[in-house]
């Protein structure tokens, strides 16, 4: 199971999956920050003098996540914040669901309209997606968690081997 | 490559850093309407979720509905708000004609075109710029420019607090008119209608419209 889980193909899918989803996620919202500011004012969660530095930060932030992955580079660091952003993002839909609010995901920068009955019938569906990414998330931080453990290993045998 | 926990919470600094960095220079690049303020941004009250249960179908609305406004945002009116008029006083409950902010249908908002009232288009300026009611101002509520335009609209019309003001957007369950509306509430105008289906009614109903940038 745990070689299953560090091999390197299932690595690199895991992180360019998560990758190439955030970057796409990130163009839209970049390109129209009033629009993505619109988008979080519907969760209805967030007070409005945060709306502002939210719209303009997450963007970035996810096109910085998403580069990282798909470069290959700090991926540790990377899949901690697509967590952290994924999760927030589920609790934010969860919380919306439970109280029967409709929201526009607002995920990919502007929607088509839909009806009320069609975008809480989405954001089951998006839970369900942003679920699945995590488990990405969740491969991604075991692997990298396993190379480190696997490179402290290594260098205690070296050290220990030069001491003999 | 191996990473220490010290060294991921850096990293993770790090690209908090360059996001906050790209974020600051992209906004100071963008063009007014696609920028945002960080701070001092005013953006209407959040929408009220609705009460479990009554959040699906809508009682039917009368020709001419009248809206509570949420409590403006700002009390810092531009206009100071004048005194209560005598008739909100003696008539306890919302009476009609003394709502400040109230929804009107197509065949009225269309006299007051008629009647030469002044519209304003709480929509995006892009959606301005593709077509909207003939001679509308612009008035994108979501828009860091949205202060200038409103400065220019009252230039121009200079409308008293008591002066009809027709807003509209995208009709449906958009609520970026309502939201203009409570803004204009809180700068001291009293008489401000919604035109309750908006802007594609007014293309469905084939009545004058222009094109381009305000």
């Amino acid at each position: 199971m745990r070689a299953w889980v560090r091999h390197p193909g299932v690595t690199l899918a895991a992180r360019l999956v998560l990758g190439l989803v955030f970057l796409a996620a990130a163009l839209p919202k970049i390109a129209d920050p009033p629009g993505f500011a619109k988008a979080i004012w519907g969760y209805a969660l967030f007070p409005a003098w945060s709306l502002g530095p939210l719209a303009l930060l997450l963007p970035w932030l996810e096109l910085a996540c998403g580069l990282a992955l798909c470069l290959g580079f700090w991926v540790r660091a990377a899949a901690l914040w697509t967590g952290a952003l994924l999760l927030s993002f589920c609790l934010a839909l969860g919380l919306n669901l439970a109280r029967r609010h409709p929201v526009d995901c607002g995920c990919f920068g502007a929607a088509a309209p839909k009806t009320e009955a069609e975008r809480l019938a989405d954001m089951r569906w998006l839970i369900l997606r942003d679920a699945a990414l995590l488990l990405l998330v969740a491969q991604l931080l075991t692997a990298t968690r396993l190379n480190q453990e696997l490179g402290d290993g290594k260098e205690a045998e070296e050290s220990s081997g030069m001491g003999r | 490559m191996p990473s220490k926990p010290g060294a991921t919470l850096t990293r993770m600094l790090a690209l908090a850093a360059f996001a906050g960095s790209a974020a600051l220079l992209s906004n100071a690049l963008q063009p007014p309407s696609h920028r945002l303020p960080w701070s001092g941004f005013r953006p209407p009250s959040p929408v009220p979720p609705p009460e479990k249960g009554a959040s699906l179908p809508q009682p039917p609305t009368p020709l001419v509905t009248p809206v509570q406004p949420a409590r403006p945002t700002r009390p810092t009116p531009l206009v100071p708000p004048p005194a209560p008029r005598p008739s909100a006083q003696s008539t306890p409950p919302p009476a009609v004609p003394s709502s400040p902010i109230r929804e009107i249908s197509s065949q009225e908002a269309w006299k007051a075109f008629q009647g030469g009232l002044p519209f304003l288009d709480a929509r995006r300026s892009e959606e301005y710029a593709a077509g909207h009611v003939a001679g509308a101002w612009c008035a994108p509520v979501w828009e860091a420019d949205l202060e200038d335009r409103l400065l220019a609209f009252k230039a121009a019309r200079r409308p008293g607090s008591e002066d009809p003001i027709i807003i509209y957007c995208s009709g449906g369950d958009c609520r970026d008119s309502h939201l203009l509306a409570e803004r204009l509430l809180g700068e001291g105008y009293f008489h401000l209608l919604i035109y309750r289906d908006g802007f594609p009614d007014w293309v469905a109903q084939q009545r004058p419209m222009a094109q381009g940038q305000p």
